[in-house]
C-alpha cells in the first residue's frame, strides 16, 4: 500500500459510494480530487465520501472536501460524509466546522438512511 | 833384425804412448827412466842408452801431445781417433825415436853410416808398430772390463783360440796364406771392438814378427829386407785394418745407438707431444660441446624471449645510432601489423607509424637523452600507431640510451608493450566501477527510529566489476522499501543491468504495495529483455510504526533476523527462482513478520557467506554464529561481519544492508528534511511513532500531529517561493507539554484565503499555545500542547 490514499468507488443505482484509504495532504490532494470526480457518474444524484479509514487529513484535505462538494452542488448532485466517531479526522473535520457545509454521519447507515429520509 | 838393436816391433813404445795417454804427460820420468833401463842392456854404451832413451820418451810425448791436440779418444771408437792413432801417434811421432836411435847407432858406431837408412827404417816401422799394436791393447784394457755376458767371454775365447792357432798355423806353412787372419781380425772388431781388435792385432802381429824373426814359414825364403817388408807391410795392414774396422763398428755402434736413443728420445717427445696433443684436443672437444650447449640455451632463451614477447605483446628493439639501423624482435613487427622480419629498419621506418603528435613527444624525449651525452634512461611514454590496416594501438615505451667513452650516443635499446586491450580494459573497468558506485546510494536516508548501515566491498580482483547492489526507498506511506540483489557475471555488463534493476524496482515500489508485485513487476521486465541476465533480489517492506516487515525472495540467500530474545534466524520462506530463469511462478508468495525493538534485520548477497572450499550452507551457519556474538550497533555490525566472514581475500563482490528499529522515545525529534509535499507522509510515520512512545493518548496526538501538518506545510507551500529549503521540524517534550517547533530559513508570508486559514484554526484549534516568530534568518512557528500525566516526563 504504497500510495498514500485510495480511492474506492462504487454505483449503487443512483448513489455513487467513495471510499478513501490512507491520508491526504498537500502532496496529494489535487490527484485525490481528480481521482473522486472521475468516480462520480453524472447520473449520480448523491455521493457519500466514507471517511472511515482515512488516517490523516488537513486543511488540505478539508479543502478538498469542500472543492468537490462545492462542484457536486452545481450539478445538482448532494455529497455526504461517513466519519466515525474517534475517527483521526473527526475533530479536524468538527474544529473547522464542516459539517455546516456537509452532512456528516457516524455510519454508513446513518448517511443512507438521512438520504432516504 | 839390424843388429838385434832395432826391433821389427817395439812394444815399449807402445806402452809409453798408452801411459802418457792414460795418466799424462808428467809421468814422462818414468817412461824415460824405463826407456834407459831397457836400452842400456843392449846399448854400447850408457851415452848411447841415455841418447836412446831421449828419443824413445820424446817421441812418445809428442804423440801423446798430438792426440790430444786433436780430441783424441782413449777408447778409439771413432774413425778418426783409429786415423790418429795411426798417422799422428804412429807414423808421425815416431819419426823423431827412430832418426834419434838410427842416429845414436850411426854415431856410437854400433853400425856403420851405410847402414843407418835401414836401421832408421826398422827402427820407425817397430816404434811405429809398437804403437800401432800395443797402444790399442792397452788402452782398452786399462778401461775397466764391463761384465760381459759368459757367452761373450766363450765367444772371446774362442776367437783367441782359433786366431793364434790359425796365425801360428799360417805363419809356419810354406803357403801364403798370411790374409787368411783377416777375417777373424774382422770377426773380433765386429763382435768386440777395440777391446777385441787390438788384442787380436797384437797377437796376430807379436806371432808373425816372431815368425819372421825365426825365419819360419813365410819368412823362411826372401832377403831380410824383403821379410821385413813383409811383416812390416803384414803388421801394418793387421793393425791399421783391425783398428780403423773396430773403430768404425764402434763408431757406427754408437751412431746407432745415438740414432737409438734420439729415436726413443724422438719417439717419447712423439709421446708427451701426442699426448699434450690429446688433452688439448680432449680440451677442444669439451670447448666445442660446451659451446653447443651454450648455443643451444643461447638459442632456448632466444626462444623463450619471443615466446615471452608474443605472450605479454611485448616487442623489443635495438638503435644503432651512428650507423641509423634499426632492429626489432619478431613481436615489434606484429605489433606493427607487419610479418616478422619483414624488412630493415631506419629510425625514420621504424616510428612511420606513430601518430604525428604522439611522434613529437617522442622525439622530444629522444633529443633530450640524445643531447646529455650520458647513459639515461629515457622517460617511459604511451603513445598510438595507426597499423596498414588502420587499426590504432596503444603502445607503452620505455628506452635506455647508451653511449660511447667520448659520450656520443652509440645505441638506444627499449621495449615497447601493445597496452590497447588493456587500456580498454581499464575504461571499462572505470566505467563500469562507477556507473556501480552511481548506482549504489550515496548516502542511506536519514529515517528517525530507524538505524541504517550498509557496505558495499568490490570484489579484490581488481579488473571485476560485480553485479551486487542494494536501496533504501523510503516510501510515501511512512513505509521503507529495502532491496538487495545480485546480477549474474561482471563488468560493465553486469553493473549496467544491476542500475536498471535498481530504476525499475524504485519505480514499481512506489506504485505497487505489495512485495510480491513488485518482485513480480521486475521479473516481467528482466524477462523482456532481450538477453535476459540471471540476477537474485529480495525486496522488503518494512513499517517502522507498526515494526512488520513483508518481503519476496526471487533466489537470494535469506535475510537474517538477530534479536536479542531468540538469537539469530533465517527469514526463509516467500521464494521464487532467481530473476531471468522461469516465468513468473504466480500466487503470492510473501511472508509476513515482525521486527521487534531490539532486533537487527540483515540483508547481505552471497558474497558473505560463500568461500572457496566451503558450503554455502557452512557460511550461512558460521554467518548466523557471528552475527549472534556481534555488536548491535549496525556500522560496528557491518564492519564486524566483513572482517569475520571475509578478510581480505573477497573473491566475489559483497554488499550488506543493515537495518535496526531504534526507540525513538523520551528524546527530542530533531528533523532536518527537504522543503516538498512528498516528505509530509514519512514525517508524519515518525511523529506519530514519537508521540506513541512517549505515551499521547491517541485522539490528542492526532491532533497535535495535524497541527505539526499544517505548520509544515505551509512551510513548504510558502517559505521558499518554488526554491529549495530546508524544513526543520522539532519535537520535545516536558512536564507533560509538547512542543512542535518548526522553522524554515525562508520568508514568512502571512496566509491569504481559507485554506490557510482553516490550517491557521486547526493549529490554534489543537495546541494549547501558538507563536510565530520571524526573523531575517526565517520564521518558526512554537507550539505547545498539554499530553496529561500519562506522558513521559
Amino acid at each position: 500500500m504504497s500510495e498514500m490514499a485510495r480511492i474506492e468507488a462504487e454505483q449503487r443505482g443512483t448513489l455513487s459510494f467513495l471510499r478513501v484509504r490512507g491520508e491526504i495532504d498537500i502532496s496529494n490532494d489535487e490527484q485525490v480530487l481528480k481521482t473522486m470526480e472521475a468516480a462520480i457518474p453524472n447520473d449520480t444524484t448523491r455521493i457519500v465520501v466514507d471517511l472511515t479509514e482515512t488516517t490523516y487529513l488537513d486543511s488540505a484535505g478539508l479543502a478538498l472536501l469542500l472543492r468537490l462538494a462545492e462542484r457536486l452542488q452545481n450539478r445538482r448532485q448532494r455529497m455526504s460524509l461517513v466519519v466515525p466517531t474517534g475517527s483521526p479526522v473527526r475533530s479536524v473535520l468538527e474544529l473547522t466546522g464542516l459539517p455546516r457545509w456537509i452532512s456528516m454521519y457516524d455510519g454508513l447507515d446513518d448517511s443512507l438512511a438521512e438520504g432516504e429520509a | 833384425l839390424v843388429e838385434r838393436n832395432v826391433t821389427p816391433l817395439w812394444p815399449p813404445t807402445g806402452i809409453a804412448v798408452a801411459a802418457f795417454l792414460i795418466w799424462g804427460r808428467f809421468v814422462w820420468p818414468g817412461v824415460a827412466l824405463a826407456a834407459l833401463a831397457v836400452n842400456l842392456p843392449i846399448s854400447t854404451n850408457f851415452l848411447a842408452a841415455a841418447a836412446t832413451a831421449v828419443g824413445n820418451t820424446l817421441a812418445p810425448l809428442v804423440a801423446a801431445t798430438l792426440l790430444a791436440r786433436v780430441g783424441f779418444h782413449r777408447q778409439m771408437d771413432r774413425l778418426r781417433d783409429a786415423m790418429a792413432i795411426v798417422f799422428l801417434g804412429a807414423l808421425a811421432s815416431m819419426l823423431i825415436s827412430a832418426s834419434v836411435g838410427a842416429w845414436t847407432l850411426v854415431l856410437s858406431g854400433s853400425i856403420p853410416a851405410r847402414m843407418f837408412p835401414a836401421a832408421w827404417a826398422v827402427w820407425w816401422t817397430g816404434d811405429a808398430m809398437g804403437v800401432l799394436v800395443v797402444t790399442p791393447v792397452l788402452l782398452t784394457l786399462w778401461r775397466p772390463r764391463s761384465g760381459g755376458s759368459t757367452s761373450r767371454r766363450l765367444e772371446a775365447i774362442a776367437l783367441f783360440v782359433l786366431l793364434t792357432v790359425l796365425s801360428l798355423w799360417v805363419m809356419n806353412t810354406r803357403l801364403q796364406l798370411m790374409f787368411l787372419v783377416v777375417p777373424f781380425l774382422g770377426w773380433a772388431a765386429w763382435r768386440f771392438q777395440q777391446r777385441g781388435a787390438a788384442p787380436a792385432a797384437l797377437l796376430v802381429a807379436g806371432i808373425a814378427s816372431w815368425s819372421a824373426a825365426h825365419g819360419m814359414g813365410t819368412f823362411r825364403t826372401g832377403t831380410l829386407f824383403e821379410k821385413m817388408v813383409t811383416l812390416q807391410a803384414f803388421n801394418a795392414t793387421v793393425a791399421f785394418s783391425s783398428s780403423v774396422f773396430a773403430a768404425l763398428v764402434s763408431e757406427r755402434a754408437r751412431d746407432r745407438e745415438a740414432l737409438e736413443t734420439s729415436a726413443a728420445e724422438l719417439e717419447a717427445r712423439v709421446q708427451r707431444r701426442t699426448s699434450e696433443l690429446s688433452a688439448a684436443n680432449e680440451q677442444l672437444h669439451r670447448d666445442i660441446v660446451e659451446r653447443i650447449e651454450t648455443s643451444r640455451k643461447l638459442r632456448q632463451q632466444e626462444t623463450a624471449l619471443a615466446e615471452a614477447q608474443q605472450v605479454g605483446q611485448i616487442g623489443s628493439w635495438e638503435w644503432l645510432i651512428p650507423e641509423n639501423r634499426v632492429v626489432w624482435s619478431d613481436e615489434m613487427y606484429r605489433i606493427h601489423g607487419y610479418r616478422p622480419q619483414e624488412f630493415p629498419l631506419t629510425f625514420e621506418r621504424a616510428v612511420e607509424l606513430v601518430v604525428e603528435e604522439d611522434l613529437a613527444r617522442i622525439r622530444t624525449n629522444m633529443e633530450v637523452a640524445l643531447g646529455s651525452g650520458r647513459d639515461m634512461d629515457l622517460p617511459s611514454i604511451e603513445y598510438r600507431i595507426v597499423r596498414p590496416d588502420g587499426e590504432e594501438r596503444r603502445l607503452l615505451g620505455v628506452a635506455r640510451l647508451r653511449v660511447g667513452a667520448d659520450g656520443a650516443p652509440v645505441r638506444m635499446v627499449g621495449t615497447v608493450q601493445d597496452v590497447t586491450e588493456e587500456r580498454k580494459a581499464e575504461r571499462e573497468h572505470r566505467i563500469a566501477e562507477t556507473l556501480q558506485r552511481s548506482f549504489l546510494p550515496d548516502r542511506l536516508p536519514e529515517i528517525p527510529g530507524v538505524a541504517l548501515a550498509a557496505r558495499y566491498v568490490p570484489a579484490s580482483s581488481d579488473m571485476e566489476v560485480g553485479g551486487d547492489w542494494y536501496d533504501v526507498i523510503p516510501l510515501p506511506s511512512g513505509q521503507i522499501g529495502l532491496a538487495i540483489g545480485d546480477v549474474a557475471g561482471h563488468g560493465l555488463r553486469a553493473a549496467s543491468t544491476m542500475g536498471q534493476l535498481r530504476m525499475a524496482l524504485r519505480a514499481y515500489a512506489f506504485e505497487e504495495g505489495s512485495p510480491t508485485r513488485v518482485v513480480a513487476r521486475v521479473r516481467h521486465l528482466v524477462r523482456q529483455s532481450p538477453a535476459p541476465e540471471m540476477a537474485t533480489l529480495i525486496y522488503l517492506l518494512y513499517d517502522p510504526e507498526s515494526g512488520i516487515i513483508r518481503f519476496a525472495n526471487a533466489g537470494h540467500p535469506p535475510p537474517l533476523i538477530v534479536s536479542e530474545a531468540a538469537g539469530a534466524a533465517y527469514l526463509e520462506g516467500a521464494l521464487s527462482p532467481p530473476l531471468g530463469t522461469l516465468a513468473d511462478p504466480g500466487g503470492i508468495i510473501e511472508v509476513t513478520r515482525e521486527l521487534p525493538f531490539g532486533s537487527t534485520l540483515l540483508l547481505y548477497t552471497d558474497g558473505l557467506v560463500e568461500h572457496r572450499g566451503s558450503s554455502i550452507r557452512d557460511g550461512l551457519d558460521r554467518l548466523k554464529a557471528m552475527a549472534a556474538q556481534a555488536p548491535k550497533d549496525p556500522e560496528s555490525l557491518c564492519d564486524h561481519l566483513l572482517s569475520s566472514m571475509v578478510g581480505d581475500q573477497g573473491a566475489d563482490d559483497i554488499a550488506l544492508l543493515v537495518v535496526k528499529p531504534e526507540p525513538l522515545a523520551g528524546a527530542p525529534l530533531r528533523l532536518l528534511l527537504p522543503a516538498e509535499p512528498s516528505v509530509l507522509a514519512p514525517l508524519r510515520q515518525t511523529v506519530r511513532r514519537w508521540l506513541r512512545e512517549i505515551g499521547a493518548p491517541p485522539g490528542v496526538a492526532n491532533e497535535i500531529l495535524v497541527a505539526c501538518g499544517e505548520a509544515c506545510a505551509n512551510v513548504i507551500q510558502h517559505a521558499y517561493g518554488g526554491r529549495e529549503g530546508v524544513l526543520d521540524v522539532e519535537l520535545s517534550v516536558l512536564d507533560g507539554t509538547v512542543e512542535v517547533i518548526v522553522r524554515d530559513e525562508g520568508s514568512w508570508r502571512p496566509s491569504v484565503g481559507t485554506d490557510r486559514g482553516r490550517g491557521q484554526q486547526l493549529m490554534g484549534g489543537f495546541m494549547d499555545t501558538v507563536s510565530v516568530e520571524t526573523n531575517r534568518h526565517g520564521s518558526s512557528v512554537r507550539m505547545r500542547r498539554r499530553v496529561g500525566s500519562g506522558a513521559h516526563r
